[in-house]
């Protein structure tokens, strides 16, 4: 049995979607654990390699860990948690956004920049509509 | 990671970290070990497999969690909240029910119908 791999048990797990913090600290936690089976292993009387294949043995694949925490929605990013949020809601209140945000830069053009502006989220708006109708016909049709 | 309990003990690790947790705060092994050794080595959790359980437990509110370096090294424990608490109870009561159902049916057999 090979030693644990870290590295592509955090790859794994944001491959399925958990969110940062929770691989950070499900990785810190897992190392930690690891340390204290081979710990356990020496306290038995076994030498370092025989401590490490025994807490090895103990510890086998992190694939079960993987699924257990998939199977866990609340671990998951936002977006995955949230996907209507995510796929329809949150693109179009940033494309709301960009118009205004010369409003608020210029105070003293503010006028022309408003018609600008106008001008601008009324393209937005059509674009929006046409991403928000190909999405609505992804996630229903 | 080798599968250590059958399928019907969905909910079982929930429960058992709780009530533990009710006592004082621990870190992940002492937890895996703690259960081991209260069962009476009856269920015994991969090792690692807790830690999806007491994440989620955290998310809902049910426990927290604070770092404490230990010997250099970094543990995280966990203890129970006031909702830990009500949720403990919940599970201990919905636990005692089915165990007395179960009892009571293989005790005295099913009636034919």
């Amino acid at each position: 049995m090979q030693e644990p791999n870290f590295k592509a048990f955090q790859k794994d797990l944001r491959r399925a979607g958990i969110a940062p913090r929770h691989i950070k600290r499900a990785t810190v936690e897992l190392r930690e654990h690891y340390e204290d089976v081979v710990a356990a292993g020496r306290h038995q009387g076994l030498d370092a390699a025989a401590a490490r294949a025994f807490a090895n043995e103990q510890f086998g694949s992190l694939d079960s860990v993987v699924e257990a925490m998939r199977a866990q929605p609340e671990l998951a990013v936002w977006s995955r948690r949230f996907p209507r949020l995510a796929m329809v809601a949150y693109p179009l209140a940033c494309l709301a956004l960009i118009p205004a945000v010369p409003v608020f830069a210029g105070v003293t053009h503010a006028s022309f920049l408003a018609r600008w502006a106008t001008c601008l989220f009324v393209g937005g708006l059509v674009t929006a509509l046409m991403f928000l109708a190909l999405q609505l016909a992804l996630l229903f049709g | 990671m080798a599968q250590t309990n059958p399928p019907f003990m969905s909910g079982v690790p929930e429960l058992l970290l709780l009530r533990l947790l009710d006592q004082r705060e621990m870190y992940g092994y002492e937890l895996v070990r703690s259960i081991k050794s209260a069962t009476g080595e009856a269920i015994s959790l991969g090792e690692g497999v807790i830690y999806p359980v007491l994440h989620s437990l955290e998310r809902n509110g049910s426990l927290k969690s604070r770092r404490k370096p230990v010997g250099g090294r970094t543990r995280v424990y966990y203890s129970l909240t006031s909702k830990g608490r009500k949720r403990l109870n919940k599970l201990q009561d919905d636990w005692q029910r089915v165990q007395s159902g179960i009892s009571t049916a293989l005790e005295e057999g099913f009636a034919a119908s």
